[in-house]
């Protein structure tokens, strides 16, 4: 309870001393959750027994149900508009170890100074579980990525083996700052949610510049710093002079990914526009294409392209430029759709995964529900078959029409064009929800040229993507996948619908503006702060993320240690189950729904780890970290290795290495790394001869970055 | 030197795991294998005598079963090679009958029947394939099975009277249901890991890994209610290094090192998703001494995907005593069924790797004189649309629902087909579309089968030859009971 009052009090002597900053303190209070007087029980009463106040008598002993609800209550908490129940997650942790995420349905009107809130006691997701009837219980609550303090509840009946109280991180900012933007704990956070890492001068920039001036730079921020590389399109067959066989690297330039991973992993290492590479990687992981399927380096640039030049624009253009994608549609087959024989992948796909998703939402991402507390499908066959013929007779162009057709080459450039004879005339519905401007196309009647029905053709498509952008699933669907790439795998519902809404309205009217979604995103209240202390804020760091995190914080060079890096780091990644850009599946490397085994946590990433791959992330880090990636792997022509040379002189003439663990605690955990954690690494970096402080560095990074606090990015 | 090294560090990290493990009461605590064995006692008369595994191959995107087995006669009492071709020649998506590998099916009076011609005797092959093991009655098809919580008729199908498994025609629902054999429901478990969770006790009373052991991940077939898989890399990585950490012996301050990383994955954390990391790493860390001494199998397995798995399993297999195993459930992959075009390509390669390892996975199990106690087995997100997309060299199908699998093993009564009887009053569907077995209606349907057989029956049937309890088979397979058969009788008791 101490450390709840002083973090508290922290926060408000920041308030008073805040500097001219667009920004305001990013810290949220913690949530304290009101006990029985002095009875470490939690005050709660069903609702029926409540009068609008703060009862003067708590329930004693609750039971578990799904009929079964309780008010609980809360100080006072600057709630924002749009903060209903649903900003609040409530848990309980049963003597088993099992943790429930009970549903948050109501804040009840009361008086001004406490928050009263309506729950269920049962679990929010149905199909995880549900808590019992088990005894005392604990429970707590999470706001903005923030914990309460957990109290006892009786669920049945009082008593039992209970347990420990779960543990919070305590929440203790950083050491103050004088200057700009001077909450240096969030700055940190905020670099690892917007960027491919922490660096020295971006962490000096938004200390001067504050985050929304900075997120408003980095809009207009030229890109890409290393220009993306332009291969030549080659024929599918490769020419006898560009086999594996006898000209490999020719093959490996022209006929897989490695050009885009090299480049993509140099613009992480080096590129200043930071934030359109990490959107434009997000989107790659979300409208997914693969090196599995795609043939040729030029064909997944000239796609990764589109998402570059997507990821700050509106995404009813960027859903457009990526079904006319030649790319895309070999991917998902529409380049191959014709009436005769509509294919059905692209249509399925843009629904399932690239904008509404399977089941109906509410602004803020949690299912609709029919009468029967069922979810509500968004579509059935019938929509997939009439989307289906909209999307035929659209293929590569490669006629003179088109500026990068070649003869005898298929031309991936230039956006698909019609084949007016392979077009279907037919009649089509299209999606239908409220609020929906068009949801269907007649038949044509009169297509008796080409011209005609080129005209057909291109305002079905037209009023086909205003149809699915136009629905209301888009706004929390889209802004869910992204703040489970960019911040936390499982966003609070209020957060999902502030991005939402976002999306939905940029401020000025305009539906789709991905600035707008990103600002929304990564300005949250419940993506800022120095720490989070929720126990699943958080996200598993991704291999790639991995990697270039640490060659941003320990600037990457060569194998040699002068030369910058190639980038040629990706079979070190595909090893730990990424490999970049050969997504195995149009599904991405992992499920947004992932549930880590034999939890109910939602965390995605999680999908790729296992005690094979986690050995795999181990060793990696070793290799990377002492050794460097050596350059004659296929794809390393000069090698990685990590340049320490601002962290030596630290470790120097220090025997105790405190000084260079707490440096390293500021710069890759944000001062969070936990007392025994820093005292086990402590002792291991004192086994290391004074005399050797790069050896000492490398150690104390490798026990860093190799451990679960620095793996999960909160 | 090195090798005490290894011993003494695995030692270690199996104590730690413990000490963190009884410190704690995560979600993790009933989980680690080595946990499980402190606690539980074996009941000695439940100990099986012989050894049985069941190895899970998972075609991912939906494997087109409309070209895995081919009417190959030219009975028109039911859908013969020419109602085949009819459908699928003009588009070019017929195999030619004269390249189907013949087959004989007692079921349907005798008839032939034809496998994909990768399924035999291939340019380049290393043994002869899959094809011969139907002759020789140690390969049988399940037909037309696929998800259901109930069966149901196609009038049952269209008015909706019938629940229909959540979500037709999506990969992602689809490959998860037949994971978790539960149509109706999200779950988080598979009926591999709940097969495990009811008899790792009592079967693997000291068993050093987890009864499921994945070489493609945790998916959802191999989770558990209560307990998790190992999963690790295929070959041609040895077991031996699998879960070998670099750069841990030598120097004192390598030493140290080791005991820092492997005191943080102990240390208990606030953050959950950091709990369960730790608990991934120091399972890892404590199973790694387990496959220090392993010996390598004898048969040459192809060097692809699935043939690197397989030849893990078998390797894993191999080693079941030293592993103290009599149960364990394998799960492996091969991704790349989802050919909505240049199908005939696509399936020729992958069927190749797949009969290709398959069958060297079989004669492996032959030289370890396992013939009669692993059986391998098939499963797919779906089967695809009879009528093909597009034509030429790009044609292929689309998502459907019902589909045909293999099952592969010396306990198996091969050379027959297997399942519930279609309307036709055989187990093999009437190939036309928009016919009675079709789940699609009108002039565009497309061929999209109504399963007769129920994953969970197919499953059942595996599960009674693995030993699991009758008492548990409705909590494995909670639907079981909307089933009027459970045990199909293609494996040997």
């Amino acid at each position: 309870m101490k450390r709840l009052i002083s973090a508290a009090f922290l926060s408000l002597a920041l308030i008073a001393s805040a500097a001219a900053q667009d920004d305001p303190n990013p810290n949220s209070p913690t949530p304290v959750l009101l006990s029985a007087a002095e009875t470490g029980r939690v005050l709660a009463v069903e609702p029926g027994d409540f009068n609008g106040r703060l009862p003067k008598a708590a329930k004693t002993v609750f039971s578990a149900g799904r009929d079964s609800e309780a008010v609980l209550f809360m100080r006072r908490l600057p709630l924002i508009d749009g903060e209903g129940a649903n900003a609040f997650r409530v848990y309980v942790k049963q003597p088993n170890g099992r943790t429930f995420e009970l549903r948050s349905d109501e804040i009840l009107p009361t008086g001004r100074d406490i928050i009263a809130l309506r729950i269920c006691i049962c679990d929010v997701a149905g199909y995880r579980g549900q808590p019992g009837d088990t005894g005392d219980s604990w429970i707590y609550v999470t706001w903005r990525g923030m914990a309460s303090n957990p109290l006892k509840i009786a669920l049945g009946s009082q008593g039992g083996k209970i347990g420990p109280p779960p543990e919070f991180a305590a929440a203790v900012p950083a050491a103050p700052e004088f200057v700009g933007y001077r909450w240096s704990g969030d700055r940190t956070r905020f670099l690892e949610q917007a960027t491919f890492g922490p660096s020295a001068a971006m962490d000096d920039r938004i200390r001067r510049i504050g985050l929304r001036t900075w997120l408003a730079e980095q809009f207009e921020a030229p890109y890409p710093y290393i220009p993306l590389p332009d291969p030549p399109q080659m024929p599918t067959t490769p020419p006898t002079d560009c086999q594996a066989g006898t000209n490999p690297t020719c093959f490996r330039e022209r006929y897989s990914m490695v050009p885009l991973q090299q480049w993509f992993f140099r613009e992480a290492f080096y590129g200043n526009a930071q934030l359109r590479h990490r959107t434009a990687w997000a989107l790659s992981q979300i409208l997914v294409t693969s090196g599995t399927t795609t043939q040729q380096s030029s064909h997944a640039i000239a796609y990764h392209k589109i998402l570059n030049d997507g990821a700050f624009g509106n995404y009813r253009y960027l859903l457009g430029d990526v079904t006319l994608s030649p790319t895309m549609g070999n991917y998902l087959d529409m380049v191959r759709s014709t009436k005769t024989n509509p294919n059905e992948n692209y249509p399925r796909e843009i629904l399932q995964l690239f904008s509404i998703g399977l089941f109906e939402l509410n602004q803020d991402g949690t299912h609709r529900l029919d009468g029967q507390g069922r979810s509500i499908p968004t579509f059935d066959q019938t929509i997939i078959n009439d989307l289906s013929r909209i999307f035929t007779g659209w293929t590569y162009c490669n006629t003179q029409a088109c500026g990068n057709a070649t003869p005898g080459i298929v031309n991936y450039k230039d956006p698909m064009v019609l084949i007016p004879a392979n077009h279907d005339l037919g009649a089509k519905t299209l999606l239908s929800y409220p609020g929906a401007q068009v949801t269907s196309i007649a038949a044509c009647t009169n297509c008796t040229t080409d011209a005609a029905i080129t005209a057909y053709a291109n305002a079905s498509l037209k009023d086909a993507l205003n149809n699915i952008f136009g629905h209301p699933n888009v706004g929390p669907f889209i802004g869910k996948l992204l703040i489970q790439h960019l911040v936390t795998s499982d966003p609070s519902p209020a957060y999902v619908g502030r991005v939402a809404s976002a999306f939905n309205n940029n401020g000025s009217g305009v539906r789709g503006d991905m600035k707008a979604v990103i600002r929304a995103i990564l300005l949250d209240p419940e993506a800022r702060g120095d720490v989070k202390t929720a126990p699943r804020y958080g996200k598993l760091r991704e291999p790639v993320q991995i990697v270039t995190n640490l060659g941003r914080l320990f600037p990457a060079k060569a194998y040699n240690g002068i030369d910058p890096s190639d980038g040629g780091v990706s079979s070190y990644v595909a090893a730990m189950g990424q490999n970049p850009f050969y997504s195995p599946t149009v599904f991405n490397y992992f499920m947004p729904d992932h549930t880590i085994a034999g939890t109910t946590i939602n965390a995605p990433e999680f999908e790729l780890l296992n005690s094979g791959t986690a050995v795999k992330r181990t060793n990696f880090l070793y290799v990377l970290g002492f050794e460097g990636l050596t350059p004659n792997a296929t794809d390393a022509l000069r090698g990685t290795s990590l340049d320490y040379s601002e962290m030596i002189p630290i470790a120097q003439g220090d025997p105790t290495a405190a000084q260079l663990v707490d440096a390293l605690n500021t710069k890759m955990m944000h001062g969070t790394l936990a007392p025994a954690h820093r005292s086990l690494i402590l002792t291991a970096v004192q086994a290391v001869p004074a005399s050797d402080p790069t050896l000492r560095v490398k150690t104390a990074v490798y026990l860093i970055a190799a451990s679960s606090q620095y793996q999960v990015q909160k | 030197m090195k090798e005490s090294r290894r011993d003494f560090l695995c030692r270690s990290a199996a104590a730690l795991s413990m000490t963190a493990l009884a410190t704690q009461s995560g979600y993790f605590n009933g989980m680690s294998v080595l946990a499980q064995r402190s606690v539980k006692q074996p009941k000695s008369d439940a100990v099986p005598a012989d050894y049985r595994a069941m190895v899970c191959i998972f075609l991912f995107g939906g494997n087109d079963g409309n070209n895995l087995i081919v009417p190959n006669h030219s009975d028109a009492n039911v859908s013969n090679y020419a109602a085949y071709s009819a459908a699928r020649a003009t588009q070019g998506l017929a195999l030619p009958q004269a390249s189907l590998l013949p087959i004989s099916v007692p079921r349907i009076g005798g008839l032939t029947y034809g496998l994909h011609p990768s399924l035999g005797t291939v340019t380049g092959g290393i043994n002869p394939g899959i094809h011969p093991l139907w002759a020789s009655g140690k390969m049988a098809a399940l037909t037309n099975v696929g998800t259901l919580v109930r069966p149901m008729t196609r009038a049952e199908y269209q008015n909706g009277s019938v629940p229909r498994p959540r979500q037709l025609f999506s990969h992602s629902d689809q490959s998860n249901q037949q994971m978790n054999a539960n149509a109706g429901e999200v779950t988080m478990s598979g009926w591999g890991g709940r097969m495990s969770d009811k008899m790792s006790a009592s079967n693997n009373p000291g068993r050093l890994v987890p009864t499921v052991n994945s070489i493609a991940g945790e998916r959802i077939f191999t989770i558990g209610e209560q307990l998790l898989p190992l999963a690790i890399g295929p070959a041609p990585t040895p077991l031996s290094s699998i879960l070998a950490l670099t750069g841990t012996t030598g120097s004192a301050a390598a030493n140290a090192r080791y005991a820092a990383l492997n005191g943080g994955f102990g240390l208990s954390a606030a953050n959950e998703l950091e709990t369960a990391s730790n608990a991934i790493h120091r399972e890892a860390l404590a199973i790694a001494g387990s496959l220090n001494n392993s010996t390598d199998v004898t048969v040459a397995f192809p060097n692809t995907g699935i043939g690197n798995q397989l030849k893990q399993i078998a390797r894993l297999i191999k080693n079941r005593t030293a592993l103290n195993m009599n149960r364990q459930i394998f799960f492996c992959t091969l991704d790349g069924f989802d050919t909505h075009s240049a199908q005939l390509t696509a399936q020729t390669g992958l069927f190749t790797q797949l009969s290709q390892a398959c069958r060297a996975f079989y004669d492996e199990m032959t030289t370890q004189s396992l013939g009669g106690q692993v059986t391998q087995f098939t499963l797919s997100d779906f089967g695809r649309t009879f009528n093909p997309a597009g034509s030429g060299v790009n044609v292929g199908s689309d998502h459907a629902w019902a589909n045909h699998s293999l099952v592969i093993g010396d306990s198996v009564i091969g050379g027959d087909f297997y399942g519930m009887n279609t309307t036709n009053g055989t187990p093999f569907p009437t190939l036309v579309q928009n016919g009675p077995d079709d789940a699609d209606m009108g002039g565009t349907a497309r061929g999209r089968w109504i399963p007769t057989t129920g994953v969970e029956q197919y499953a059942a049937t595996l599960a009674k030859w693995f030993g699991l309890e009758q008492a548990d088979m409705g909590y494995v397979f909670p639907n079981l009971g909307n089933f009027a058969q459970t045990d199909l009788g293609f494996m040997l008791p």
